[in-house]
């Protein structure tokens, strides 16, 4: 059973890590810190002041307190390739990552029930053996070229959809407009995160029928005569249900990351694609303060399936 | 218990595909140097070149020739996935083992350690470390095998504390057996369909984030890989060259992703007892 020290151990890890990373390359650690470039219009004042701010002439676990100390005060640090607070930055990009993995896990989570239900149920019909193998061609395809392949279709080739983007820059529209447009970037980045999150939720489902299946009550509903497409949803569906939703709380980590390719693809100005901006531009302030987050959201999330793990359901044991 | 995954693959259409591909691939990686005319590597003045007879999928910004990089970027996927994997699964057997047979405080730290480690996302921790770290291929192997050992580690500790309690295991410990001897002897054995299908995931991920890592932008420059050349060719996808650019290097990785999640299928298919009735769908 994983608890809370579980979590607590990948906490202090991943923060030992932002912390130590940039400190234990050689040469000047203020450099590593805030990268070459950010440096070459810095002041002696403020770099003095840099060096106190991070504690940098103290010994190793002072600085560490430093560091931990600007974390619980909300502080991710400066980014001079900005000009602005890395926290700042990080919420600004925030809502477009959320958007856009809010909008695959639903929907890649829902077909991937419905599609996985219609092949348990008649298991080694044609429809069956059809489905599972062009779902498990399209989940064999990593993310981003996934995305690559849509952006060529749709956007180079026939240019039905934006090349990049979150929204139409300078357009100044609003109201049902602009929901439109957002709608519109929207739709291929949440195309290829889907496609490639569909086959873990259907493959679930698909196996967890085979078990449902064999219940007597099953049977017993058949007995009774009840419509196919009743047994097949309200007492088959239902039951196979539960695995698959605690399951998309794991995938729910793996989608953030995949979200990171699919964003760049796209251009798409979510948290995946400053990282990019951020590796770029040596913008290490940055990309420390979103793999942070990210990583951060990433084990609360999995801290709360774990909860619900075992409340909903005690039989799951842990797998993997 | 015994399982024998020889015969679940040969009644595999899928997984059969998958080996026929992954022996192609390797081929090509090991014959590369004779099959290309050219050094991935070498510039020449001829760039953004359609193909020819000359260069059968044209040249790049730089004028490198695209089929060299693709043969070679093979190279470099099959060795990342294959050497990774193999340390991966070799630690996961070591660790699996060897707590689920000695219990007690020593179990109790490494699980800690292991659950610990498989609700960090690798990517993440490995994205942060490239970009510090700019590591050459030895070294991302190492820093992928060190982050992708846990999950298996688990599950083949979950499986060895079952066949610990097995009739023949105690009957082997009643004649004086000792713990490495049943490892070996009796544990392993068993264990080899599991540590198979570890192993074959193992490769998948790998390939996957080496290739993930590449399209970022942070694996060794030097290192010519299919990640690298989609992550140059796709700042050039408005022009028409990813027909020739893009695309091979992405179905080129797609296909050795697939062929592996073939094999790993039809595994675990077998392995999974409410599953094996399906082992040939």
């Amino acid at each position: 059973m994983r608890n809370v020290i579980t979590y607590v151990i990948a906490f202090l890890f991943i923060l030992t890590l932002n912390f130590l990373l940039p400190r234990m390359l050689p040469g000047d650690p203020l450099m590593a810190i805030y990268g070459n470039e950010a440096l070459i219009a810095m002041t002696p004042e403020l770099k003095a002041h840099l060096v106190e701010r991070f504690a940098l002439d103290q010994p190793l676990w002072q600085q560490f307190g430093a560091y931990l100390l600007a974390l619980v005060q909300g502080d991710l640090g400066h980014s001079y390739y900005y000009n602005s607070p890395v926290s700042s930055i990080v919420l600004g990009r925030l809502p477009w990552t959320l958007l856009l993995v809010g909008t695959a896990l639903i929907i890649s989570t829902l077909s991937g029930i419905v599609l996985g239900i219609e092949s348990g149920w008649r298991r080694g019909s044609r429809r069956d053996k059809s489905l599972l193998t062009s779902l498990m061609a399209v989940s064999g395809f990593p993310d981003f070229f996934l995305g690559i392949l849509l952006l060529i279709g749709f956007s180079v080739t026939w240019k039905i959809f934006p090349l990049s983007g979150a929204i139409t820059p300078y357009s100044g529209l609003s109201g049902a407009a602009l929901v439109l447009d957002v709608l519109h970037h929207l739709f291929l980045p949440a195309t290829a995160l889907t496609l490639s999150y569909i086959g873990a939720s259907y493959l679930l489902t698909r196996n967890t029928m085979v078990t449902v299946l064999k219940n007597p009550y099953i049977l017993m509903a058949k007995a009774k005569g009840l419509p196919d497409r009743v047994v097949r949803y309200q007492h088959a569906g239902r039951n196979a249900l539960l695995p698959v939703i605690t399951q998309t709380g794991i995938q729910l980590g793996r989608m953030v990351t995949g979200a990171l390719f699919v964003e760049i693809v796209f251009a798409y100005p979510g948290l995946g694609y400053l990282t990019y901006e951020a590796l770029l531009a040596r913008d290490y302030p940055v990309l420390q303060g979103v793999l942070l987050i990210v990583a951060v959201s990433v084990l609360i999330a999995n801290f709360l399936v774990d909860l619900s793990y075992s409340k909903l359901d005690p039989r799951i044991r842990y797998a993997h | 218990m015994h399982i024998n995954p020889k015969q679940e693959i040969r009644h595999s259409k899928f997984a059969m595909f998958g080996i026929g591909m992954l022996l192609f691939l390797l081929i090509i990686a090991i014959f590369g140097p004779l099959l290309t005319p050219y050094q991935p590597n070498s510039q020449t003045p001829f760039a953004f070149e359609s193909p020819s007879f000359n260069h059968w999928l044209g040249t790049n910004h730089v004028g490198q020739d695209i089929l060299s990089q693709l043969i070679y970027g093979a190279r470099t996927s099959l060795l990342v996935g294959f050497l990774t994997a193999l340390l991966a699964t070799i630690l996961s057997a070591i660790i699996g083992t060897s707590t689920a047979l000695a219990g007690g405080l020593y179990d109790k730290i490494v699980m800690r350690i292991v659950d610990a480690f498989i609700v960090i996302p690798a990517i993440i921790v490995i994205i942060l470390v490239a970009a510090y770290l700019k590591p050459n291929l030895l070294v991302l192997i190492l820093l992928l095998a060190l982050l992708g050992w846990q999950g298996g580690a688990r599950t083949i500790r979950a499986q060895a504390l079952s066949l610990k309690e097995m009739g023949h295991i105690s009957a082997a410990r009643s004649f004086g057996a000792s713990n490495l001897y049943i490892i070996f002897r009796h544990i392993l054995p068993d264990l080899v369909p599991i540590l198979l299908m570890g192993f074959i995931y193992g490769v998948r991920r790998a390939v996957f984030m080496e290739a993930g890592l590449a399209f970022l932008g942070i694996a060794d420059p030097t290192t010519v890989s299919w990640g690298m050349m989609m992550h140059e060719a796709l700042d050039f996808c408005y022009l028409n060259v990813w027909r020739w650019w893009l695309i091979p290097p992405g179905v080129a990785l797609s296909l050795t992703i697939l062929s592996v999640t073939g094999i790993g299928h039809t595994l675990e298919g077998a392995l999974d007892p409410r599953l094996r009735r399906e082992a040939n769908a």
